[in-house]
């Protein structure tokens, strides 16, 4: 299957990286010409191997399963899809130098190429891509229609994003470090690959990668027809396994600069953060959180909760004795505040 | 955690005194109180420095963080204003629980302080309750200096020369010496 060569040949990227800090020109001819044909190969069998895996998971098991395999090596990923993507681009703007490429495979000319022909400048690179990427959400069908499907999708991206934020952050260093090769301006060069990141991490699986990068290519043949080589949102052949496309597109179009959206995210998280014990500082589990003990709405946690029944049984902010359960505030009614403390430390013991 | 076993080792184990029947489960909870004890004392430390509270401090003395030492300033418009008093806090195992002792390191006078520096305050005693806090407290030390108990006094000098403010706050002055002199 495609997923385990992918993992498979995952591992030889981030060493190559390493080697790349020593600039062995000819280790990364190679190592682009590797990329190249895998990502060739992948665009082509993704689309197969992804029909597979979703009748054999089903569509629920698919994120999830994948989500994992992010989790496994996001770093790796990342820079395999980065450097995928920075393949096309040195194909692109200084292609005497890769002369290895079949310049006529569609998945090693990226998008940009196609529109823009040629172009060297990184910030119509970046343009380009936002702009295939947003006609492609004009195209991609209704968005309107969000199911619940993709909110749990999402809870994963949300996941995605974050080891995504960190994973960019130690790529930063060797992202500079490859730039010199390239005529690119790093910040630029950057972005462009946070664009097409985004739109790629936001899926939270392999299979929508690859189903973003065809559909990425899908949009050009429309400006430069015959380079259609991905199924298009309409297409007859698409499979019905297939996502919908708009389930991609609900995401971008809302959340275009990644960066703020993982501030935004995470603050939204951060709501739910629970509050903690006053008493031992503790953070309340849900079980805590709901332990109302006191009917003055001071709240701890069962711990010391139980801690304060073996003491003096008082609520630490009224002062009132906590009543305990039914049982025992009949034992109070029946024999008063002694039976009470007796009823009470007996059932501590028990 | 290494420090975590020294302050056990350090600190006096509080005798439980009510809890005699539940006596067996103890000394398991013993160490996990402590863990607890210290995370309380850090979360109530790093609040105090973040509430930058004007007129009271805390802070830890030395490395243990069971021991702290505070400062409270005399409240304006009160005999004590302009005088500045140190104290020492000294947390059980089984804080918050069970209350610090607290001492007035410096001397005062002061109707509910006795010449060693011990406090009469019910909510360090008897009215204590698990969500006081050292601001807290240093706070209600703070109000007592200005609102003294009359009626149970330790300081009985204080007691009856409270009612002539203008007597006791010469008094003040005379013995006040301030803390880095103590």
């Amino acid at each position: 299957m495609v997923s385990d060569s992918i993992n498979a040949s995952i591992p030889s990227v981030p060493k190559d990286f390493g080697k790349k800090k020593r600039a062995n020109r000819s280790a990364k001819l190679k190592q682009c010409k590797l990329d190249a044909r895998r990502e060739q190969w992948l665009s082509q069998g993704a689309v197969k191997s992804k029909g597979c895996r979703e009748e054999l998971m089903g569509p629920r098991g698919l994120p999830q399963q994948i989500h994992e395999e992010g989790r496994k090596d996001p770093l790796e990923n990342l820079q395999m899809r980065r450097l995928g993507r920075r393949v096309g681009e040195d194909e692109n703007e200084n292609g005497s130098i890769h002369h290895d490429f079949d310049s006529d495979s569609p998945s090693n000319s990226p998008t940009g190429s196609s529109v823009l022909g040629g172009n060297d400048s990184g910030t119509n690179f970046t343009a380009s891509i936002s702009g295939s990427s947003t006609s492609g959400s004009s195209v991609g069908c209704c968005s309107g229609c969000i199911t619940e499907e993709d909110e749990e999708g999402d809870d994963n991206c949300l996941d995605d994003w974050e080891a995504m934020a960190d994973a960019l952050a130690a790529n930063d260093d060797d992202n500079k470090l490859e730039n010199h090769n390239d005529d690119n301006n790093p910040c630029l060069e950057l972005q462009s690959s946070l664009e097409h990141e985004s739109i790629v991490q936001l899926d939270g699986n392999l299979g929508s990668y690859h189903e973003n990068l065809t559909e990425d290519r899908s949009v050009p043949p429309r400006v430069t027809p015959g380079n259609s080589r991905a199924w298009r949102p309409d297409d007859a052949l698409r499979p019905q396994s297939l996502p919908n496309l708009s389930k991609q597109h609900s995401f971008p179009n809302t959340d275009r600069h990644y960066g703020q959206g993982v501030l935004a995210w995470g603050c939204v998280s951060g709501v739910n953060v629970p509050s903690a014990c006053p008493i031992c500082t503790e953070d309340l589990d849900f079980t805590d959180a709901s332990f109302r003990p006191c009917s003055c709405g001071f709240q701890v946690c069962l711990f010391c909760h139980k801690k304060m029944l073996e003491l003096d049984g008082r609520c630490p902010n009224c002062r009132e004795l906590y009543k305990n359960d039914p049982v025992e505030v009949e034992a109070s009614v029946l024999g008063g505040s002694l039976t009470l403390k007796l009823a009470r430390s007996c059932s501590m013991r028990s | 955690m290494a420090t975590v076993n020294g302050y056990q080792g350090n600190t006096p184990v509080a005798a439980p005194a009510g809890t005699t029947p539940s006596k067996q489960t103890v000394p398991a909870a013993r160490t996990v109180d402590t863990q607890s004890v210290l995370k309380r004392l850090q979360s109530e430390l790093m609040a105090l420095m973040m509430s930058g509270e004007s007129g009271i401090s805390a802070f830890p003395e030395g490395d243990n963080i069971f021991c702290w030492k505070g400062t409270i300033a005399g409240s304006k418009d009160t005999v004590f204003e302009g005088t500045e008093y140190k104290l020492s806090l000294s947390f059980p195992n089984d804080y918050p629980f069970k209350p610090p002792k607290v001492k007035f390191e410096t001397s005062c006078f002061h109707p509910n302080v006795d010449v060693y520096g011990n406090i009469c305050l019910d909510i360090l005693q008897d009215k204590w309750s698990s969500a006081y806090d050292v601001r807290t407290i240093l706070i209600s030390i703070q109000s007592l200096l200005g609102e003294p108990n009359i009626s149970s006094p330790l300081n009985t000098q204080a007691a009856q020369l409270w009612s002539n403010q203008e007597e006791y706050r010469k008094m003040v002055e005379k013995l006040y010496k301030p803390p880095s002199a103590a």
